[in-house]
């Protein structure tokens, strides 16, 4: 089948500035707004910032663009990709790995837009601005109220259902396309006001003055990596699943890879600006994480001047972010879906949708459910779709084969042989590390139990799966499972 | 709070390595797109690797005759060699005696 003919009866996005938002909408979330400025400021600073840096163009601006490249070359969603290079029915079952990590991170992941979501609501009635308002009892109020916090989570769940439903150019492309360039606006509005305050600067001195001692601790370099890696999106399945919804004519690694993940970290180090200078004016703990946003921020915006505005501009850019990934972390599931089954697209929005609504009800329900779930997918999960996508690359499409043939065809920049021995040996070692320092840091800790049976449950799921493929896939395109490994 | 001068030059080299470099791609992107549009508007066809990326691909058939992509490399090089045969302006920086030494391969 030709390249022509494949495409014609597959979406594409309709403009480069859409496929570039779509790609930062879905790498920026949460953990950009929460994790980087505390993971910065934790690790030396600055010196943290070269390490974070030099990984990040070492490491997640290749991978990125062998994801995203995977997915243009193959036109599929993670099964199909699977399919059409593995070329066997069994070897789908990574394929499916890989899409029920998605679901499952992202049935933790929409609760959180919901809180998300109930806070810019919130700061939209001008509520953290009321005489009284008590930002501890607010939030303990809303998260130990299961109708309210469910409730979100439906919500969240219908306001991506019915954007998805609209398709890639229509409904993703369409939101994006404003969000994203709002939430930037916002953040450099918030990081002003914030550098301004009185103190500001101190929380602006304590994340980048380097402190070049950390270079030389383990810890900093685990940090940075973990950061580079899992903060960009990297092995997630939506790079992929975007990347096959570009046209022949459209580039991969100066937008897929280099754009995306220096863009989503752009952001991240806007959102340094935005709260730590509002840390250090305030006295807040600067270690707080979720609760950094959710009580001592809110805590800040009455004794702000113009304090209703400065928390509707904060909140709805923090829910823009957390919105743009879910989009992108459900149409994973949405394409493989309708590709995979006789669903339409519409019957796939609906299907996947429920679903994540269904396994996301226990961590709306239970934040120390929802934490769990965070460790195992994200400490052994994602790691391991990861490994499975990178792997699909560079072990058996082979890192050659893809530069040559697809990695540079219509290409901005110009990918050298370089990249080949970062994606088939680098990403692998530093992902097998990942795991592996994820095992060792958890023995005899009270996360013991809990990293055993992670472990467990990723063993069991790729043998389930390779299983269940084996039985239900589709028979892989002729000739495919003649393809020998790498570039041999 | 007075930052350090080793705060300003670590705060400044982040935001030219991240924001400086992120605008810069986006633009350049932006305007790349822009450039392979009007060239398609104006020639229904547009050249599909640069000089130095068709190097890559012929050095790579050449060595991979019987590689099970091989026919897919061969095709891809052939409708890039067609295509700047039929084009006035290629998008990528060939120069006209670069484009009058290409060949067809067999396919």
């Amino acid at each position: 089948m030709s390249d022509s003919e494949a495409r014609t009866a597959r979406e594409e996005w309709g403009s480069r500035f859409g496929f570039l938002m779509a790609m930062l909408g879905a790498m920026v979330g949460a953990g950009n707004i929460w994790r980087m400025p505390f993971t910065t400021g934790e690790n030396g600073g600055g010196a943290f910032l070269v390490a974070y840096i030099l990984l990040l163009y070492l490491i997640a601006v290749p991978g990125l663009m062998a994801e995203t490249m995977i997915g243009r070359y193959t036109n599929h969603g993670v099964i199909g990709a699977f399919r059409t290079v593995l070329g066997s029915k069994r070897a789908q079952g990574l394929g499916l790995v890989v899409l029920i990590v998605n679901v499952a991170l992202m049935s933790y992941y929409a609760p959180i837009i919901g809180w998300a979501l109930y806070y810019a609501g919130h700061s939209v009635l001008m509520t953290f601005t009321q005489p009284g308002f008590q930002p501890q009892a607010f939030w303990e109020g809303f998260i130990n109220n299961p109708t309210l916090v469910v409730g979100m989570h439906t919500v969240t769940m219908a306001g991506l259902a019915g954007v998805l439903v609209f398709g890639i150019r229509r409904g993703i492309e369409r939101v994006v396309k404003w969000m994203i360039p709002l939430l930037v606006v916002a953040l450099v509005a918030v990081s002003i006001r914030g550098i301004t305050l009185p103190g500001g600067m101190e929380g602006v001195a304590f994340v980048f003055t380097p402190d070049w001692g950390y270079l030389t601790r383990g810890s900093t370099w685990v940090a940075a990596l973990s950061q580079a890696l899992f903060s960009t999106g990297l092995g997630w399945g939506i790079a992929l699943t975007y990347g096959s919804y570009l046209s022949r004519y459209d580039d991969v690694p100066l937008g897929g890879g280099l754009f995306t993940a220096i863009g989503n970290t752009s952001i991240g180090l806007l959102a340094v600006f935005a709260t730590f200078p509002v840390v250090f004016a305030f006295g807040l703990e600067p270690s707080a994480g979720s609760n950094l946003l959710f009580i001592s921020m809110a805590q800040v915006f009455p004794e702000l001047p113009g304090g209703s505005l400065w928390a509707i501009v904060f909140f709805v850019s923090f829910f823009f972010a957390t919105f743009t990934s879910g989009l992108g972390i459900t149409e994973v599931a949405v394409t493989t879906v309708s590709e995979e089954t006789r669903l339409s697209r519409t019957g796939a929005v609906l299907a996947s949708c429920g679903a994540i609504w269904v396994f996301g009800l226990p961590s709306a329900y239970s934040s120390a459910f929802l934490g769990q779930m965070d460790f195992m997918f994200g400490s052994f999960g994602l790691p391991l779709a990861t490994l499975s996508i990178i792997a699909l690359v560079a072990w058996k499409f082979g890192p050659e084969r893809a530069r040559v043939l697809d990695l540079n065809r219509n290409a901005g920049i110009y990918v050298g042989a370089w990249w080949n021995s970062v994606v088939k040996y680098v990403i692998p070692v530093v992902m097998v590390f990942i795991l592996g320092y994820g095992v060792y840091s958890s023995i005899g800790t009270a996360n013991q139990r809990l990293m055993l049976l992670g472990v467990a449950f990723m063993a069991g799921l790729v043998v389930v799966s390779t299983l269940v493929m084996s039985v239900v896939g589709d028979e892989p395109p002729s000739g495919s499972a003649a393809v020998p490994g790498g570039d041999d | 709070m007075a930052l350090s001068t080793l705060t300003w030059v670590s705060m400044l080299v982040s935001l030219l390595l991240l924001p400086g470099v992120a605008a810069a791609v986006l633009v350049r992107s932006l305007r790349t797109e822009e450039r392979k549009l009007a060239l398609l508007r104006e020639q229904d066809d547009i050249d599909s690797y640069s000089p130095r990326a068709f190097s890559d691909l012929r050095g790579w058939i050449r060595a991979n005759p019987d590689d099970p992509y091989a026919p897919i490399a061969r095709r891809r090089y052939n409708e890039c060699v067609r295509s700047l045969r039929a084009i006035d302006e290629p998008h990528y920086d060939w120069s006209d005696e670069q484009i009058a030494r290409l060949e067809l391969v067999d396919e």
